[in-house]
Order: structure tokens, then C-alpha cells, then sequence
């Protein structure tokens, strides 16, 4: 025992370098063949232009000689008369020449242009698409930055068949991505991301143009390689290297304006003054005889007031080349955003230095990539956009007296604002604020910045066995500030209230918060993880058979970190001096500090690949996991295996004269995992400030602090998913046409839900448990012609669809029905129920208007709460002669059932013009704008105000301008829409200074137009991406914007 | 070989990760003592709940209330209560106060369990914790059987509702086990004030056998309560709801609040009462009715009426002026916070018992056991400090309804009056005068929320909801 111990001890000693010492010294252990040296030769390499292809590789098939072309091209080799060179340059056909007793061989090598041949990157490894047995899509750089975006995931939307992305258009904001449909109520929802070998949270610190492909892993048997966590799929991110040869230096930059593409029109003040007193008409109240007159002075229309021209600017230089032993590429961007927000702002700077170091003749590859990220961002407030959306017309923004405009109007004179004699009473419109004055006051700001990089070391042990040892590491931090000028607040509230009544105040109440002139806070936290991975590939062929097999460990720990925040107040007024210890005043500042719980994984994995002669494919994988997150049971451990099966039809002999270039099925099944669960960990719950945990006692009242027992933890553990997939790759036409197809069933085989306690029992906090499955089945298809003309048009058109079906299957029965989409109202919109799509539409039926007060009265009428006539009528769906919960019927998710790409490129001379497209449909938004109103007073969008139920009939089908806020099917819109997502024009300017330099212009309009029966600002609204939450529901979403860009890449 | 082996065995070291953000129930005993969890039984009082869902099924279903705010505002579920016209399903208000009292009770449970097994060495602290534990128990399960009746017991069965008589011999338990171990008011350090006490214990217990008819019971327990020397009446009536008057010499129990920072009480109770609209603070919800003011108009209660109504364009004690151009004509100043009107987080504390009630308690119970001169004693002595004429009659059925009444106008705003009405029977005739519609048949009793029958299939609704 006490021996076991030791070794422990002496293997945690043990750290990655070391390690990779060990393994360095046993690879130059293994001695080398001695070669018979005949004769030396000489050449030279070059593509089809006759340009040198500089740093091209040259090696004896069968041996280990080998060398590399010099920057001219050329190369000289020691072989035997009767050798075969091997020459090799990266996206350039391998070609295999016999050396006959030549003294001198030139090679010219074709560009690779079969897709087939290109090569992806999976797991721990690369491989070439046409071996693949799985679903995997492969985005190249140029399709990346062909649509300029602060994240790459957002530039390929609509490019990939099974990737939903969600965008947003607030400036730093990040797409909200979904592979292969929603597959858990709870747990994650993002796909793991998986830069340069290390897996991390997200790519929102790489610039797209640092980028040289991505991989997304769609299927069980490519994506079980990562286990516990591939379940939501996996993007694999491989950032831009050097290549070895001439230094290249090149710039890219875009500057461009935004404006949102759909706005609303509201009614003006005219038809909003009309809606108020119809509202006030209808319920008739005795003690409301007010009424507003016409022609009142202000007509504000707050969206202008709100909103400004955004802007966005992209700067980009990269410097890369190499050497005999050294690739470099170093890159700075600048990417700064002003949003439409006035004083919305964004800046992110990025630099990244990628560099691979060979040593031992290429027997030792050292990859090492660094990267930096500094954001800056002023972010403003989304709920801006609804209270833009409500406020009156009527409202000034600011009153001759320099206050804010409110919602003050005299009820005797009927004239908005606040003057009033003796004997006027005055109300309120409405109990919105005053957007323009809310956005001036929100003063946020924040920082973070983002230091990530590893090392990579590769050791060719022999010529069919490599060893490769990493570590990873990211290190983010965060600061934030907030400033509330608290005293501004208060008088600003009413234009009345004067400055002696708030030291009056302030005097009288020395500590009361309320009365600070203004409170500051401030926070910042940091975070660390770190990923330590070794794995071995040997990769032989035996005649026909060809065998790859990846083995490999590693271990990984994030979210090893803390936080702090504290409040203080009265600091002084310039900015310059915002910190909390220099605030004044008998307040007490609060500080608030934690530490997290990180999370550990150890992992093992395995991959063989096996084919014969490239006709039969076989892969195989296993990953088995270990996640600290399932302490509670101490059930570490999950195993993930997966196989795929492949048939390249179109290699077999019988298939010569058939019209298909290519063909190819494969078939896959695997398991996969998802971790990303909340802890569930018996829990003592305590809190330092105003919660129903502490309490106040004694004569001083003071603030006590208490403890309360958590929900006991009911154990749970990763989520399971299983997924069987079909699928088929195809050319034909003479490769002009290509396409491939796949279908999915994909099972998340005990989905996690958060339970509510039994109501009567003591135990207060919802728990998490296993309670339903959820399947995603669905096709995707992806369809490509591309060919080029007699006279040099080069062109291609590729339509992308794919079909999603979303189920929740098997709830366990008391864990159904957990309800969603709250509107901030008290009504409720979504429900968790079997049968149904995760958190569906759940609703009332609204299947007309109440017409007139006799209708209402009539006997055994059914109605919901007190209508009035003008109100929605609710449906009694079970018949029961009552409307309640029980009445609410489902209504399809807002997750779309099809999403669809389309896109079009031409290629002619100096000119290339590219068109996007991407749609969604089957989906519902719930206009929660329109629908929540809780005044009265609010203003409404133009449709509805001419559609309005105004007396007996005259609408059947819309409510009048007294309407009740429940939450019903009227407000429920089909969310499918079409948009162009980007056209762009471009001209290049070839061998400017040298052959290989040029310069491209172009112009990009994004969004340029969208169809859809949508009427708020924007269908696509992902919020969080909790389907839970308020995803589909418009209430404070960013606006869908148009953007119009220039730009130029200069490359030398 | 021998490495990877190695490696696998620390694994499950490199795994189990120690729980940094939150303390594991595991680590308890060494991080908490047990007056941590008793404190936490305390906090529920602070809960949302009782500042909106609370206000709805105690004071806007009377004569007292009326829903407020604007008419447009709902207050999700307040127009319903106020009308009348609420059912199982769409009245939340119902199902919060439901869920809170029971997750209280549970508090309260797990506390005393914890408290018992913890090893205190000071028997005499130990149960004084207990005790109050028990006493906030019997608290919550005393609303619930008010509200509907038979309920489950939660320590015997989730959804089995115990009958009526079995809840309240459960609360008695409770309460006597508490009055034997709690210290009388004068008896806690400074520190300690707001803490049950043995008078808040017998004060609520005088009320549960009032609500059984057990009226000598009552009788007795309100009298110990009397004699204990602990309380006397605040001579000023409008006091008593004002900062000044917190944890007065009245006071038997309240829930407690302060309005400094860290501020602590029930959230946003005094905001969602405050005026609304121009120079309002508030959200105007839970305002006095004309029926409430006829009533105190009737007795010529001016000190009363005046300390429970802030009216549209008053000036308050305090020189706040109510804004004339207010929304709604009367709000509820009993809810009023000077220091800290519009705050979400404030320091009013609410009077739960104090002893006006007691002295109420006495005259009916007494008036029933026959005890006439003992019943206007009590009633007067409650009446001469609103500088209210003394009441004679010789009339039981008399005398008690001026009993009935002067609960009304004392305690109003205080969230008894929809109880009184239900366990007087008045709340037909008294609803009816205030023009809502009481359907016996039904509204004695609260609807078990459809959440509740959703949840718990079989769980068994009160009659005709």
C-alpha cells in the first residue's frame, strides 16, 4: 500500500515536460537505416503555371530518405537507379515518379482539385475526407471571412446542412449554435469547441481571419473521439500556420454601416392618442372621465431617437513563411463595432504568433500557437428596445427644463405634460421609462482579456508510428464597472422634483441607499483550465489493407478561478475617480468574493481505421471519461464507443462505365456524452445580502445571517445519447455535380430536468434528475455544381437543407409538464411534455373577439378572468365551463423544423460575385412586444392599430385597444424567413509588385433583404439559448441589421 | 504500462474535486451552528410572497381592499381575487402562499432535526431554539388551515389532507411545546429582539382556540398573556405601524425589517402599497375600499381611519405630501415606509400579533363563555384608546358583532380580515355589501391550486372548485 502511494506521489511529480523529455529521448534512441547511396540526383518542383512550389517534399517511396524543394524549387536526393519519389505539397496532388536512371527529374504537380482529396481534421488526428465513415463538414477559410463577423460561427451560417445558428447582431455578441437539433432540456447546449487540439468554451477570442478551416463533427462516430462531451457535436478549429518558403505579408480590412433591417412602425401620436382613450371608452370606468385631446405637441418617434448609423471596422495583417526548421505566422487584428445603440461600443484586439519548429531531420515537430485577446465593450441594455417599442408618442424626450420627458399628462386639460393648475389632477400613461434618458445613464463597461496557446510536440518514432504530447492552456479574465448616478435617477424621475428636496431627503436618511448621489460597483474574475494530452498513431499498409489506430490519454481541469465585486457610493463625479474607496457617506459599501468549484477529466481514448484497398471502410472508437461533476456518487466513469462502416461503391470494378464519378455510403453508430450538467450536491445555502436565508434581529436591527438545508441531492449522471446515422457522398457529371446525403436518429436517452419538489414538502429547491429522452431525427442533404465555362467562367451554385424532427419521448410522470417562456407578466408560454417538441408553444386558444356586453352576460357564457367586449375570447378546449391551465393547448416549438442555405458564386477574369442565403421554417415566434402590455397606456405597432377591434363588429379576429395580456395564440407568429445573407462584388488586381502578389476589392451587402410573415424586428431570437427561457419570444431581442461593407485584401 | 497503470488509479483522486463555491452537506457540522438554520426559518418572512400573492388572499378577497394600482394592471391574478371570479387554476397567489408556508414549515422541521442532533451542551439554548422552530410551524400550518381547511401534514404524508381538527392539533402541540421553552420577551439579550417569545407563542395560541370555538381556552391564554407583565398598549394608535413603533411595547410578534444597507425585510412589501403615479413611490396595489371608510366613518374613528388610509393630496406624519395627481383616491399607510418608501428592499416590519388583538381575542371569547363585564372590558379598553366612546350592552349576539367590528377597524391592513370573515360566517353578507359575489358553496375554502392536483395526481380539491 505504502508503495503504491509512493508511485503515486512520484507520478504527480511527474509533469508534462519532463514527459515529453523522456519520449524525445527514446524516439533518438531508435537508430536509423543505413542507406546504399547510388547516386545523387537533382530537380526541380512546380505547379502548373510554372511556379516553384517551395518547401514541396521529395521522398523515396519505401525508405526513409527524404529532402525538401529549396525556394527556387529545386532539390537534389541520394537514390538508387531504380527508386520512386514520392512528391508531396500541401493541396497539390501527391505524385509517385520512378527515378530510371535519371540524373535529373522535374515534377510538375497538378492542384488538388477533387474535394474527395481534401483532408479534415478530427479528433487527435487528420484524415482524408474520402476515408471518412461519418458525417463531417469541412468550412475553409475563404468561405469563413467571405462574411465578416466578430465570430466565425456566425459566418457560416447557412453554409452547413445540420448547423443551426441563431445570430445576433449586438456588437461582441456570439451566434447561439445547435448541431443536429436540441438535444437536452438542461444540460449544455453548445458543441464542444476544439481549437488546435485543445478544447475550450468558445471561439469568441479568435479573429475569423486567423482561421484556416473548421470541422464540425456531426455524427456519433466522428464525434465520440471526445466522449463526455460531444453530444451537442464538435467544432474543430484549426488556426493559420506558416508554410515553408517565401515570407508572405498580406492585410485585410473592411469598414462598414449597420442599420436594423425590419423596423416596426408604431402608431404616431395622432392614432396613439386615438388607442388611449378607445382603451379608456371601453371600460367605461365612473371614476376615469379623462380622456387625451387631439393635437398634442410632441409626435416622437423613439426608435429615431434611439437609434444611430452603427458601425464596424476590421483590420487584419498577418506575416507568415518558414524556413528549413521554422513556420511562423504572426497576425494583429483590430476589430471595432459601434452598435445601433447610441454609445454601444465594441473593440477587440487580437494577436496570435503560430509557430512549428522541426528538429532531427522532421523527427521532432514542435507546434506552438499563442494567442491574445483584449475586448473593450460599452454594451447598452436590449430592454432598450422595448421600452422604445411602448413608450408614447406623446412623450418628449426632454422637457424644456433639460429633465427627462416621463409620462406625466394633466387629466383635467387632457394635455400631455406636467403642468397643472390647482384643482387639475395629473396621471401617468404608462409606467415606461424614458429609453433615450435610460440609455445615457447606462454606463457599463467592460474588459477581458484572453491568453491562450500551447505546445504541441510530434515525434515520428518510425516511419509508421508517431508520438504526440500537448499542453494547453487558457487563462481568462474579466473586469466590469457600473456607475448609477442615483441622484440624476430620482430627479429625472419627475420633472418636479428639485434638487433641495433630494438633500432634504438625503439629509433625513443618512444611510439609505435610495439617497446616495450615486453608487458604483465594480467586479472582476478570473478563470484558468488547462489540458494535458498524449496520444500514439501508428498508420501502415499491408498490400491492400491500410490501418490507422490513435491511442491516448489525457488530462484536463477548468474553471479554476474566483471572483469579486463590490458596491460603494457617493464616489466623486468624474470619472477619473470612480472607485469605490473613495466613496463618501454613511453607506455601506458590500464586497462579495468566491472561489469556483473547477471541474476535472481524465480521459482515454482509442480510434482504428481500417480499409481495404479504399473500398471497404472501417472506423472504430472509444473514449472512456472520467468528469469530477458526478462526485455526489462517485460514479467518474462513462464509456463512449462508436463504430462507422463505409463502401466506396464507385472503386469497385463494376461500376467503371457508370454515370457516377463517385459514390460512397456509410453507416455509423456511437454514444456520445454530455457533462455540462449542473452540480447536484447536497448543499447548505447561505447568502451574504437581502435573501429569505438571513433575517434581522435585535433592537439595532441588524442583518443576521442564516443557513438553510438544499434539496437533498438525488444523484445524477451524464447524459446519454445514442445516434444512428446513414449517409452518402456523390459526384457526378465529371465531378461537376457532388452532393451528399445523411440521415440521423439521435437519442438523448435520459435527458435531465429540473423537478419541483412536491409542493407540500419541505424541501425547497428544484433538483435535477433523469426523467425523458429526447430525439432528434431528421436528413440533410447538401447538393454542389460547379464547372467552368469555354470562355473562363468559373461559376457554382450549392443549396444546403436539412430536416429536424424534435421530440420528447418517455417523461417519467410526475417530472412532466414543467413550464416555460415566462414574459415577465406572469403568463407563461412554453411546456416540457412528452409527445410535444422540448418546451413547445403551450397557450390559450384565442378564437375571437367578445362583440358586445350582451354576448358577455348571456348565460353559461365561458370566459377567462372579467372580459370586456373588445377582448380575445380563450377557447374551453376540454369543456369543462372553465378556462385555466387545462385549456392551454401546444403549438410547435420556435425551433425550426428546416433550416436551408443557398449560395452562388462566379468567377469570371479579374471578377468574382458571391450570393448567400439561409432560411428557416416550421417554426412559431411569440411577438411578446405586441403582447405584454400591463398599462394600457403603451403605444402598439401601426398593424395592429389599424386592424383594432373598435365596436361591435368591426374584428372578429384582432383586440381592441382594452385588451387583457394573457398569453394566447394570437400573439404566436410563424417565424420562417428567407434572408440573402450576403452579396459581395469583388475585383483583383494581379502581380502587382511581384507574381504572387495582388489585391482584391470588394463590396459586401449583408442582410440585404429578408422575407418574412414576422412582424417585430426579428425572427431570430435565441436569447441565452435556454429553451426554457425566453428563446422565440421577441421582448427585448436585438433587431435584425443591414449591413453595407467595403473592403480589401493586399497580399505581397 | 506500469505509467499508464499509475495514472489510472490517481484518476479518482485528480477527479474528486473539493466544492469550493458551496459548502457540502458533509462539511455541516464543522461550518454551521444550529441558530444558522433557525435564523433561515426567520427568513421566509422576508419572501416576495408576502409583499404581493400574500396582500391578494388576505386583504384585496375582503371588504377592506380592493386590488388597486391601475385598471389595466392585473396584478397577475389581483383582479380575479378582487372579484371574486378566481378558480384552481388561474390564481397563483393561492398556489405561492401554499408553496411558502409549506417550504417554511419544512425549514422548520429540518432545523429542529439538525438543532437535536448537533450536541449542543446548553439544554436551556438548545430548546429555546427548538421552541422557536415549533412556534413558526404552528405559525404556517395555522395559515394553511385557515385557507383551506384539511391539509396534509407534512411530516406524515405529502398528499393525504388531514382533517381540520388533526392540522390544529398539530399547531397546539406545537405552540405549547414552545410556550414551555421560550423566554418571555424581556427574557432575550438586545440582540436577540424579534425572536419568538413565549407571549407571541400563548397570544397565537389564544387565537387557535378562538378560531375552535375552544373559548375558555382562548380566554385563559389571551388573560396569561395580560398578566404577564410583558405588554401594555401603545397609547397612540398610529404609532404602532411606524419605525417608532417597531417591536413596541404592543408587540407580541412581527416580522422584522430593516431598512439600512444591507437592507433586509419583505421584499418590496411597502413599494408594491405605495402610491402610484405622479410623486408616487409605489405600485398602488392593496388600497382601502369606501366600504372600509364607511365603516370607520360609521364609529366616528377618525384616529384609526387616519392612521390606516393614506388618502390622495394628505400630508403625511412624516410631511410627505401624497401627490393629488395620484392613481389611485386611498392607499394603505399601514404599509408606509417613511425612511425608505420605494425601496425593494425596506423596513417596515409587519405586526403580526400584538396585544390590541389580545385584548380582542378576550372579549369574544369571554362575551361567548357568557362573561359579559369581562367582555366590554377588554373591548372598551381597545376602544378608549382611540378616544372611542365606552360600549354597553347586555346583548351576546350584540355585543359580539361590535366585537366582530372593532376587529375590523383595529386590525385592518393587518391580513386577518378575509380569516374573521371566513370563521365569522360573515363573508357573504359583508361581501355582498361591498358588491362581490360570495358563493358559500365554495369560497370558505381557498381552490387547491391546479398545480397542486397536476403534480400530485389524486390530490383531492376542496368542495365545487
Amino acid at each position: 500500500m505504502e508503495k503504491v502511494q509512493r508511485f503515486k506521489g512520484y507520478l504527480n511529480s511527474l509533469n508534462p515536460v519532463l514527459l515529453l523529455g523522456l519520449v524525445m529521448l527514446l524516439a533518438w534512441s531508435i537508430p536509423l537505416h543505413a542507406e546504399a547511396r547510388v547516386a545523387e540526383i537533382k530537380g526541380t518542383v512546380k505547379d502548373s503555371k510554372g511556379e516553384a512550389l517551395i518547401g514541396a517534399s521529395i521522398n523515396v517511396k519505401g525508405k526513409t530518405t527524404g529532402t525538401m524543394a529549396d525556394v527556387n524549387g529545386n532539390f537534389s536526393i541520394q537514390v538508387d537507379a531504380n527508386d520512386i519519389l514520392v512528391v508531396s505539397y500541401v493541396g497539390y496532388v501527391s505524385q509517385e515518379v520512378s527515378v530510371n536512371g535519371r540524373s535529373v527529374v522535374n515534377v510538375v504537380l497538378m492542384e488538388d482539385q477533387s474535394l474527395l482529396e481534401e483532408v479534415v481534421v478530427v479528433g487527435y488526428g487528420t484524415q482524408k475526407k474520402a476515408d471518412l465513415t461519418g458525417a463531417i463538414a469541412n468550412i475553409k477559410t475563404e468561405e469563413i471571412t467571405k462574411q465578416p463577423a466578430t465570430s466565425a460561427m456566425q459566418s457560416i451560417q447557412g453554409k452547413i446542412a445540420g448547423a443551426t445558428i441563431i445570430a445576433n447582431e449586438a456588437p461582441g455578441s456570439t451566434p447561439t449554435v445547435l448541431i443536429r437539433g436540441m438535444g437536452t432540456a438542461l444540460g449544455g447546449r453548445n458543441p464542444l469547441y476544439v481549437v488546435d487540439g485543445m478544447p475550450v468554451d468558445n471561439i469568441n477570442n479568435i479573429h475569423p481571419n486567423d482561421i484556416q478551416s473548421m470541422d464540425i463533427l456531426k455524427d456519433a462516430s466522428s464525434a465520440s473521439i471526445y466522449g463526455l462531451r460531444a453530444a451537442n457535436g464538435v467544432v474543430i478549429v484549426t488556426t493559420k500556420k506558416g508554410k515553408s518558403g517565401k515570407m508572405q505579408i498580406s492585410y485585410d480590412g473592411y469598414m462598414g454601416v449597420k442599420g436594423v433591417l425590419n423596423r416596426v412602425e408604431m402608431a404616431n401620436a395622432q392614432q396613439y392618442i386615438t388607442y388611449f382613450n378607445e382603451n379608456l371608452d371601453n371600460i367605461a370606468a365612473a371614476n376615469q372621465p379623462w380622456r387625451l385631446k387631439p393635437n398634442q405637441a410632441n409626435n416622437t418617434d423613439w426608435y429615431n431617437e434611439l437609434l444611430q448609423k452603427g458601425q464596424q471596422m476590421s483590420h487584419s495583417v498577418n506575416l507568415s513563411g518558414g524556413s528549413e526548421n521554422v513556420d511562423f505566422f504572426v497576425s494583429y487584428n483590430n476589430l471595432a463595432e459601434e452598435g445601433i445603440l447610441k454609445g454601444a461600443k465594441y473593440q477587440r484586439n487580437t494577436l496570435r504568433n503560430n509557430n512549428q519548429y522541426r528538429f532531427f531531420k522532421d523527427r521532432l515537430k514542435i507546434n506552438q500557437t499563442l494567442n491574445f485577446t483584449f475586448t473593450e465593450a460599452q454594451p447598452k441594455g436590449y430592454g432598450l428596445f422595448n421600452e422604445a417599442y411602448r413608450q408614447s408618442p406623446l412623450v418628449p424626450v426632454w422637457y424644456a427644463n433639460g429633465r427627462a420627458g416621463r409620462t406625466v399628462w394633466n387629466r383635467t386639460t387632457g394635455i400631455v405634460g406636467y403642468e397643472r393648475n390647482a384643482g387639475e389632477t395629473v396621471g401617468n400613461l404608462n409606467s415606461i421609462g424614458n429609453p433615450v434618458y435610460s440609455l445615457m445613464q447606462q454606463r457599463e463597461l467592460l474588459n477581458t482579456n484572453t491568453l491562450q496557446g500551447g505546445f504541441d510536440a510530434e515525434v515520428k518514432i518510425t516511419d509508421y508510428l508517431k508520438f504526440n504530447s500537448r499542453v494547453g492552456a487558457t487563462r481568462y479574465g474579466s473586469r466590469s464597472r457600473n456607475f448609477t448616478d442615483v441622484r440624476n435617477n430620482w430627479l429625472n424621475a419627475d420633472p418636479t422634483r428639485t434638487e433641495a428636496e433630494f438633500n432634504t431627503l438625503k439629509a433625513a436618511n443618512p444611510t439609505t441607499t435610495a439617497y446616495a448621489n450615486n453608487s458604483f460597483s465594480y467586479s472582476t474574475s478570473e478563470s484558468f483550465r488547462w489540458v494535458w494530452e498524449n496520444f500514439a498513431t501508428f498508420q501502415k499498409s499491408f498490400g491492400n489493407h491500410n490501418l490507422e489506430a490513435t491511442a491516448g490519454f489525457s488530462r484536463e481541469k477548468v474553471g479554476i478561478g474566483s471572483g469579486i465585486s463590490g458596491t460603494g457610493y457617493d464616489v466623486p463625479r468624474q470619472e477619473q475617480y470612480w472607485n469605490i474607496n473613495l466613496g463618501t457617506g454613511g453607506y455601506q459599501k458590500t464586497i462579495n468574493q468566491t472561489y469556483y468549484t473547477p471541474r476535472a477529466l481524465a480521459s482515454y481514448f482509442a480510434r482504428a481505421q481500417y480499409n481495404f484497398n479504399s473500398k471497404y471502410y472501417l472506423t472504430a472508437t472509444v473514449r472512456r471519461d472520467g468528469s469530477s461533476v458526478f462526485k455526489n456518487s462517485q460514479e467518474y466513469w462513462g464509456t463512449f464507443p462508436s463504430v462507422g462502416a463505409g463502401w466506396t461503391v464507385s472503386n469497385e470494378s463494376f461500376m467503371k462505365d457508370s454515370f457516377l464519378d463517385y459514390l460512397k455510403v456509410r453507416a455509423n453508430w456511437g454514444k456520445l456524452g454530455n457533462q455540462d450538467i449542473p452540480l447536484n450536491v447536497s448543499q447548505i445555502l447561505t447568502d451574504a445580502g437581502s435573501s429569505n436565508r438571513n433575517y434581522v434581529f435585535g433592537a439595532g436591527q441588524d442583518l443576521v445571517f442564516g443557513a438553510v438545508y438544499g434539496t437533498p441531492a438525488v444523484d445524477v449522471s451524464w447524459e446519454v445519447t445514442t445516434e444512428t446515422g446513414f449517409g452518402a457522398d456523390f459526384a457526378l457529371l465529371k465531378d461537376r455535380l457532388s452532393g451528399s446525403i445523411d440521415y440521423y436518429h439521435k437519442l438523448n436517452t435520459n435527458a435531465i430536468l429540473l423537478v419541483t419538489p412536491t409542493f407540500t414538502s419541505e424541501y425547497e429547491n428544484n433538483f435535477y434528475a433523469h426523467g425523458a429522452k429526447v430525439l432528434n431525427s431528421g436528413i440533410e442533404l447538401g447538393l454542389n455544381w460547379s464547372d467552368k465555362t469555354e470562355i473562363g467562367l468559373k461559376y457554382s451554385v450549392g443549396v444546403n437543407y436539412a430536416y429536424n424532427k424534435n421530440t420528447v419521448k418517455d417523461v417519467t410522470p410526475a417530472y412532466d409538464g414543467q413550464t416555460g417562456g415566462s414574459l415577465g407578466n406572469g403568463q407563461i408560454t412554453k411546456q416540457l411534455k412528452e409527445g410535444y417538441p422540448i418546451y413547445a408553444w403551450w397557450m390559450y386558444e384565442a378564437n375571437g373577439v367578445w362583440q358586445t356586453k350582451e354576448e358577455l352576460n348571456a348565460k353559461d357564457v365561458v370566459k377567462l378572468g372579467s372580459p370586456r367586449p373588445g377582448h380575445l375570447k380563450y377557447a374551453d378546449t376540454n369543456s369543462d365551463s372553465l378556462i385555466n391551465n387545462l385549456d392551454k393547448v401546444f403549438y410547435g416549438s420556435y425551433l425550426p423544423t428546416s433550416t436551408y442555405g443557398v449560395n452562388l458564386s462566379v468567377e469570371y477574369k479579374n471578377i468574382d460575385l458571391s450570393v448567400y442565403g439561409y432560411g428557416v421554417g416550421g417554426n412559431q415566434i411569440y411577438n411578446g412586444l405586441k403582447g405584454t402590455r400591463i398599462d394600457g397606456g403603451e403605444n402598439v405597432p401601426l398593424d395592429l392599430f389599424e386592424k383594432r377591434w373598435h365596436g361591435a363588429g368591426t374584428s372578429t379576429v384582432d383586440p381592441g385597444a382594452d385588451r387583457d395580456s394573457y398569453a394566447s395564440s394570437y400573439y404566436l407568429e410563424p417565424g420562417g424567413f428567407f434572408r440573402i445573407n450576403n452579396i459581395t462584388l469583388g475585383y483583383t488586381l494581379n502581380k502587382l509588385y511581384s507574381g504572387s502578389s495582388k489585391l482584391r476589392v470588394y463590396a459586401t451587402a449583408q442582410n440585404p433583404l429578408m422575407f418574412t410573415k414576422y412582424t417585430g424586428f426579428s425572427p431570430e431570437i435565441a436569447d441565452n439559448g435556454d429553451p426554457s427561457g425566453t428563446s422565440g419570444i421577441e421582448l427585448s431581442a436585438y433587431p435584425t441589421t443591414r449591413n453595407f461593407i467595403i473592403g480589401l485584401n493586399l497580399q505581397f | 504500462m506500469a505509467l499508464s497503470l499509475g495514472i489510472t488509479s490517481c484518476a479518482d483522486d485528480f477527479l474528486n474535486v473539493d466544492s469550493r463555491e458551496t459548502v457540502e452537506a458533509r462539511d455541516k457540522d464543522v461550518t454551521y451552528e444550529p441558530e444558522a438554520f433557525i435564523n433561515g426559518v426567520y427568513g421566509m418572512f422576508t419572501e416576495w410572497d408576502y409583499a404581493f400573492s400574500f396582500l391578494g388572499i388576505t386583504d384585496m378577497l375582503s371588504d377592506n381592499a380592493d386590488k388597486g394600482s391601475s385598471l389595466t394592471d392585473k396584478g397577475t391574478d389581483k383582479d380575479v381575487l378582487d372579484d371574486l371570479t378566481y378558480n384552481a387554476g388561474n390564481a397563483g397567489s393561492f398556489h405561492a402562499m401554499w408553496t411558502r408556508w409549506y417550504k417554511t414549515i419544512g425549514r422548520a422541521t429540518l432545523a429542529i432535526e439538525y438543532t437535536e442532533n448537533f450536541g449542543l451542551t446548553d439544554q436551556a439554548y438548545k430548546n429555546r431554539l427548538i421552541g422557536e422552530a415549533r412556534f413558526i410551524r404552528a405559525l404556517n400550518y395555522f395559515y394553511l388551515v385557515r385557507g383551506w381547511g384539511a391539509v396534509p401534514l407534512q411530516h406524515l404524508d405529502l398528499k393525504r389532507r388531514a382533517p381540520e381538527a388533526e392540522v390544529y392539533a398539530y399547531i397546539e402541540q406545537d405552540l405549547l411545546a414552545a410556550i414551555d421553552v421560550l423566554p418571555l420577551k424581556s427574557g432575550y439579550a438586545a440582540k436577540d429582539l424579534g425572536r419568538a417569545t413565549k407571549g407571541a407563542a400563548q397570544g397565537l395560541l389564544s387565537k387557535v382556540y378562538l378560531y375552535q370555538k375552544k373559548y375558555q381556552q382562548a380566554a385563559d391564554m389571551a388573560k396569561t398573556v395580560l398578566a404577564s407583565g410583558q405588554y401594555s398598549l401603545e397609547p397612540d394608535y398610529a404609532k404602532i405601524w411606524r419605525e417608532e413603533g417597531e417591536n413596541g411595547r404592543e408587540s407580541l410578534f412581527e416580522f422584522q425589517a430593516r431598512g439600512v444597507s444591507i437592507a433586509h425585510g419583505i421584499q418590496q412589501y411597502s413599494q408594491t402599497q405605495g402610491a402610484r403615479g405622479t410623486g408616487g413611490w409605489g405600485w398602488g396595489f392593496n388600497t382601502p375600499t369606501d366600504n372600509l371608510v364607511k365603516a370607520f366613518l360609521a364609529e366616528k374613528d377618525s384616529i384609526r381611519m387616519n392612521a390606516t388610509i393614506m388618502f390622495r393630496g394628505e400630508t403625511l406624519y412624516d410631511g410627505r405630501v401624497v401627490n393629488a395627481g395620484a392613481e389611485n383616491a386611498m392607499y394603505n399607510e399601514k404599509a408606509y415606509d417613511s425612511a425608505n418608501p420605494g425601496g425593494a428592499d425596506n423596513g417596515k416590519n409587519l405586526r403580526y400579533l400584538r396585544l390590541g388583538e389580545i385584548y380582542l381575542i378576550l372579549a369574544e371569547a369571554a362575551n361567548e363563555l357568557g362573561n359579559t363585564a369581562e367582555a366590554l372590558q377588554a373591548l372598551n379598553t381597545v376602544r378608549s384608546r382611540v378616544k372611542l366612546p365606552a360600549y354597553t350592552s347586555s346583548n351576546q349576539a350584540e355585543i359580539r358583532n361590535k366585537i366582530w367590528n372593532e376587529r375590523r377597524l383595529e386590525l385592518a391592513f393587518e391580513h386577518d380580515r378575509w380569516s374573521d370573515l371566513v370563521r365569522t360566517r360573515k363573508a357573504e353578507e359583508a361581501m355582498k355589501a361591498n358588491g362581490k359575489d360570495f358563493k358559500p358553496a365554495k369560497h370558505y375554502l381557498f381552490p387547491v391550486h391546479t398545480n397542486q392536483l397536476i403534480q400530485i395526481p389524486g390530490f383531492e380539491q376542496n368542495p365545487n372548485w
